[in-house]
């Protein structure tokens, strides 16, 4: 017997196995049941893929959505739909990364009481966007699909980024019957998951390039004909100007946004040179806030022959860009060479304790103070001397137009990417309107309507 | 009027909140006090010396014989060491039985045993038998009725009567308690079941406990904390699938029948022995019958559907298995035996692997790894090893390719949250939304996840009655397995010692493939938590299960299936 049950003790090595396998659970437990609990899919935080709990707010305090079991939006319908794509649809088919990305914040978890008591102490999420500029800037786009987004670049906070189309969540169209194209990518937010053809707004990114890595460029002067050829007989590509704008040096060359002069400064620039900006002002990289990684950019000029090469410059041939990133390099422009990135979640409260505030952070340093100040110069230029500057009544701004071709028989797109010049209203800014035709004569109206709300709630 | 009426409902749903407030913290409260009360006396009791009679030497020594089934030889393991060149280093094996009679078997040694000048392979001894091992003369003496009386009430008593009612009186507030928060809670439609199911759980209980008194026994700690499973196990089905509560109930009754029908059978060991042959039968009929006639669900075939009752017979299997590899001291010393069993493993291991069921035949493997460790003495033990690794091998080969997936998403859930990893994710977020107190009964999410009653009801339980009781059903295992333990100690014999441990093995390692499963710790593997899951087959086998682990349980008037000695009373 003595034998048999002194071997009981392998029995031992079991119970041993399930309690420490139980002692290593709560340490996790402990660890990471936040984690757990506000993981997206988690049934009692979320409802499909967004978070059903707590309340989100605008700057100004304004309700936007109320996620408890209903999930109830703002009462006025035109902030319904401005805002919805930051907020998220019933269905999950938009999902809003920003908000859910503070569940844990959020929702009132502790290890002891998990979230037993969230319906009283579910926190609010309050946005850095305002209703009022959203709702200004979605009437101004009229129906259009696009984005318009502004943000101040000393703080970070995104004042406006909208996003059309849109619907309102009480009215939930049928986008699966649609054959119209009224609803097509209707789910996209268009400010960070979209990268659009630049156009001319790219010219800023080659003028950078050249003031940075060619010597004596702004004393060079272009001759423009109309066109430029490469190559020859049956194989010659050709770079065009609607107009022959004659001899330019650089700023007259952005000023104009001539497409011939912006050939001949590639040229001078070289690819490496060109290659080796696109990566130092990170213009193909995401941007990243509150959880959310915008849609990257591209530029490949691997096997473009000369005349590809020339359109890369002028933001053309295969480039794309997303406009979260064109806005953040706008906004690092205008503040020297250096800005703040751009945020949407401003301060999560939950019960009575603030349990995250957003905190300016600077985005790298990307070119020196003075390309920084030569640039904004150019792009003040731009808007003194070409656009007017009495169509800005409200605000002087520096800024690139672009109308970018998209193909297939399409209008082309309109962009306008820039900043305001008074430093009171350090604002940044990008405006996208597919099909819009010329990006002047499109996106100035709508962004003139935009930034004078945008100062308005700035001055309070 | 309607302003009263508003006021009325207002004030009664304010006190239902409030109530639902308090049952949060009071549940996990009783539960704990519950556990306290039951696990100290199982886990406490001294193991009194006991001597049951006397090896009179030649010159006149006594060595005394401190078990029922004690090996006699030269090693110093031996139960009874006779150092001496003649004698095999394990000998012969003396046995007392339930009536006071002794037998002395030979254990294949050289020398052969004498009775009275007569060689014998076994042979009944009396007190004035004269026994030569290796040329070696001793005497039995036997202790005296008397003695033996004295030494019985000696024996640690189990817990009184009195402790077990308060025990169970625990539990049953318990029940109402927890009933109580599934009232409160709004599911109304299903309420029937629910208090069938609780209502049910209760009554089963205090009838046993009024059997056990009928037979005089007192002990109920290991029944109340089977029946706290039990009770956990209906909270998670009334919130999950509360149609299947009466069905549940049902199986739990028959389980305990079975507990009640093994351990008669245990009680008698001659008995034993004839229904383990039985057994040994029935735990390969039982597969064979699942593999004629069986329904495959998710790659394994280990489902029998009959009359729209849909069971798992290798859950019984399990305990025939125990059975069969439960075996007393003096054939555990008889090669012919062990090589019997390797047999019998090698046929059910086959059988097995025509399932394709990789979490029982994981548990068998385990149950038999114990029984073999427990049982290979000198002899045997490289057999038995290489039937270790014969069993390995053909579930490495045959059934881990299609186990393999499950492995491949262990530690990993979080990559893939949505499909992989879907079951664990959900558990684990709903878990910790529980927290230490639970979200209250019913108010659970993860009961819309596919196995929230059984592959994951530790999660089930915790989200919605708190972590803290979640942790007390693991608790509850834990216990059986340091009680199995610490009975064996006290067995009468190596067929309970062998059962007991075996039983509470399979107990265990259930326990650590469910719940460590769950919680991403382990590989998931889909095999039943013991007394909690939801599934008939699985209820009636932990029943049976427990049988082993409390027939070697030999404190005084605790156990039925050890029998009482002149019919004294605790």
């Amino acid at each position: 017997m003595n034998r048999v049950t002194n071997r009981t003790w392998l029995m031992a090595i079991f119970i041993l196995v399930l309690m420490t396998g139980m002692l290593f659970f709560l340490g996790e437990y402990w660890m990471k049941a936040d984690s757990w609990v506000s993981a997206p899919g988690s049934p009692h935080v979320y409802s499909n893929r967004n978070l059903g709990v707590g309340t989100i707010e605008d700057r100004s305090g304004t309700l936007l959505l109320n996620m408890g079991s209903k999930r109830e939006y703002a009462d006025n319908k035109a902030t319904r739909k401005s805002t919805l794509h930051w907020l998220g649809d019933r269905e999950g088919k938009i999902s809003a990364g920003a908000v859910s990305h503070y569940a844990g914040a959020m929702v009132g978890f502790d290890r002891i009481n998990g979230i037993y008591n969230t319906e009283q102490t579910a926190g609010t999420t309050k946005l850095t966007i305002s209703s009022r500029v959203q709702n200004a800037a979605l009437e101004a786009l009229n129906g259009r699909k696009g984005t318009v987004a502004v943000y101040n670049y000393k703080t970070g906070e995104i004042l406006c980024a909208v996003t059309s189309p849109t619907f309102d969540p009480n009215e939930v169209p049928d986008v699966a019957g649609d054959t119209t194209g009224t609803w097509e990518g209707v789910y996209l937010n268009r400010f960070t998951q979209v990268s659009y053809i630049p156009g001319s707004i790219y010219k800023v990114v080659t003028a950078a390039a050249a003031l940075e890595s060619v010597p004596g460029i702004e004393d060079m002067t272009f001759q423009c004909t109309g066109k430029v050829e490469y190559g020859e007989g049956e194989n010659v590509a050709t770079v065009t100007c609607e107009s022959v704008h004659g001899k330019l040096n650089l700023k007259g060359a952005l000023a104009n946004s001539c497409n011939c002069c912006f050939a001949q400064i590639a040229e001078v620039l070289g690819r490496d040179a060109m290659l080796e900006a696109v990566q130092r002002l990170q213009v193909t990289d995401s941007v990243r806030f509150d959880g959310i990684t915008t849609a990257r950019g591209n530029y490949d000029i691997t096997g473009a022959g000369a005349a590809s090469f020339a359109w890369s410059c002028i933001g053309q041939h295969t480039d794309t860009v997303n406009p979260a990133r064109f806005m953040t390099l706008m906004g690092a422009i205008a503040g020297g060479g250096q800005a703040a990135s751009p945020y949407i979640v401003s301060q999560v409260t939950c019960g009575e304790d603030i349990t995250y505030r957003a905190q300016t952070e600077k985005t790298d340093r990307i070119m020196s103070e003075e390309i920084a100040a030569t640039l904004k110069t150019y792009l003040r230029g731009n808007v003194k001397d070409i656009y007017g500057d009495w169509k800005f009544p409200s605000i002087q701004v520096c800024g690139k137009s672009g109308t970018s071709q998209v193909g297939g028989g399409q209008t082309s797109n309109a962009l306008f990417a820039g900043f305001a010049a008074d430093p009171q209203y350090p604002l940044a800014f990008v405006c996208v309107v597919e099909n819009g035709g010329y990006g002047a004569t499109t996106c100035i109206p709508i962004l003139n309507k935009v930034l004078s709300e945008c100062k308005a709630i700035m001055a309070g | 009027m309607e302003e009263i009426l508003q006021t009325v409902l207002q004030s009664h749903r304010d006190l239902g909140d409030m109530i639902i407030h308090i049952l949060r913290y009071l549940a996990p409260l009783v539960a704990l006090i519950l556990m306290i009360r039951c696990i100290k006396p199982l886990l406490t009791f001294r193991k009194e010396p006991e001597i049951w009679g006397w090896l009179n030497m030649p010159d006149g020594t006594q060595i005394p014989i401190t078990h029922w089934e004690n090996v006699i030889g030269r090693s110093k393991s031996c139960d009874i060491t006779i150092d001496f060149p003649t004698v095999s280093r394990n000998h012969a094996v003396l046995t007392r039985y339930d009536d006071g009679s002794w037998t002395i078997s030979d254990a294949e040694s050289k020398g052969g045993v004498l009775v009275n000048g007569k060689k014998v392979q076994i042979c009944a001894v009396h007190s004035r038998s004269r026994i030569s091992i290796g040329g070696v003369e001793m005497q039995l003496q036997p202790i005296s009725q008397k003695q033996e009386a004295r030494q019985a009430q000696l024996r640690t008593k189990a817990a009184s009567g009195w402790d077990s009612v308060a025990n169970l009186l625990l539990l049953t507030i318990l029940q109402i308690l927890m009933t109580l928060g599934f009232l409160l809670s709004g599911t109304e439609t299903d309420l029937i079941p629910i208090l069938q199911g609780f209502g049910g759980i209760l009554a089963c209980q205090w009838l046993l406990f009024g059997f056990y008194g009928m037979i005089h026994r007192a002990s109920f700690e290991v029944e109340t904390l089977a029946f706290f499973l039990c009770t956990m196990g209906m909270a998670a089905i009334a919130t999950v699938k509360p149609q299947e509560s009466m069905k549940q109930l049902i199986a739990m009754v028959l389980g305990v029948i079975i507990f009640l029908i093994i351990g008669w059978s245990l009680r008698d060991l001659e008995r034993a022995k004839k229904v383990r042959y039985l057994a040994t039968v029935a735990g390969v009929g039982f597969l064979v019958i699942t593999l004629l006639f069986g329904t495959e669900y998710y790659g394994a075939k280990n489902w029998l559907i009959i009359g729209g009752m849909s069971l798992q017979p290798s859950e019984l299997s399990k305990v025939c298995f125990v059975f069969a590899g439960a075996s007393t001291m003096d054939r555990i010393m008889q090669k012919r035996n062990i090589i019997m069993f390797i047999a019998y493993s090698i046929l059910i291991c086959a059988l097995l692997a025509l399932m394709n069921d990789f979490g029982t035949a994981l548990i068998f493997f385990c149950s038999f790894l114990i029984i073999a460790y427990l049982r290979s003495g000198s002899v045997g033990t490289v057999a038995l090893a290489v039937t270790a690794l014969i069993f390995a091998g053909v579930i490495a080969l045959k059934i881990a390719p299609h186990a393999l997936q499950r492995f491949a998403t262990w530690r990993h859930v979080w990559e893939d949250p949505f499909n992989a990893g879907y079951q664990q994710c959900q558990a684990l977020m709903c878990l910790a939304s529980g927290g230490f107190f639970g979200l209250g009964a019913g108010r659970g999410r993860l009961q819309h996840v596919f196995a929230a009653d059984s592959d994951i009801v530790f999660a089930t339980i915790s989200e919605e009655w708190g972590l803290i009781m979640a942790v007390l059903t693991v608790v509850c295992i834990v216990v059986f397995g340091f009680f199995a333990i610490r009975t064996a100690y006290m067995a009468r014999s190596a067929f309970y010692c062998i059962g007991a441990c075996t039983a509470a093995g399979v107990l265990v390692v259930q326990t650590i493939l469910n719940c460590l499963g769950t919680l991403d710790i382990l590989p998931f593997t889909g095999v039943p938590f013991p007394l909690l899951s939801n599934g008939g087959t699985s209820m009636m086998g932990a029943w049976g299960l427990l049988a082993f682990v409390k027939a070697s349980d030999t404190r005084q008037n605790a156990s039925f299936a050890v029998r009482l000695k002149g019919g004294k009373k605790a």
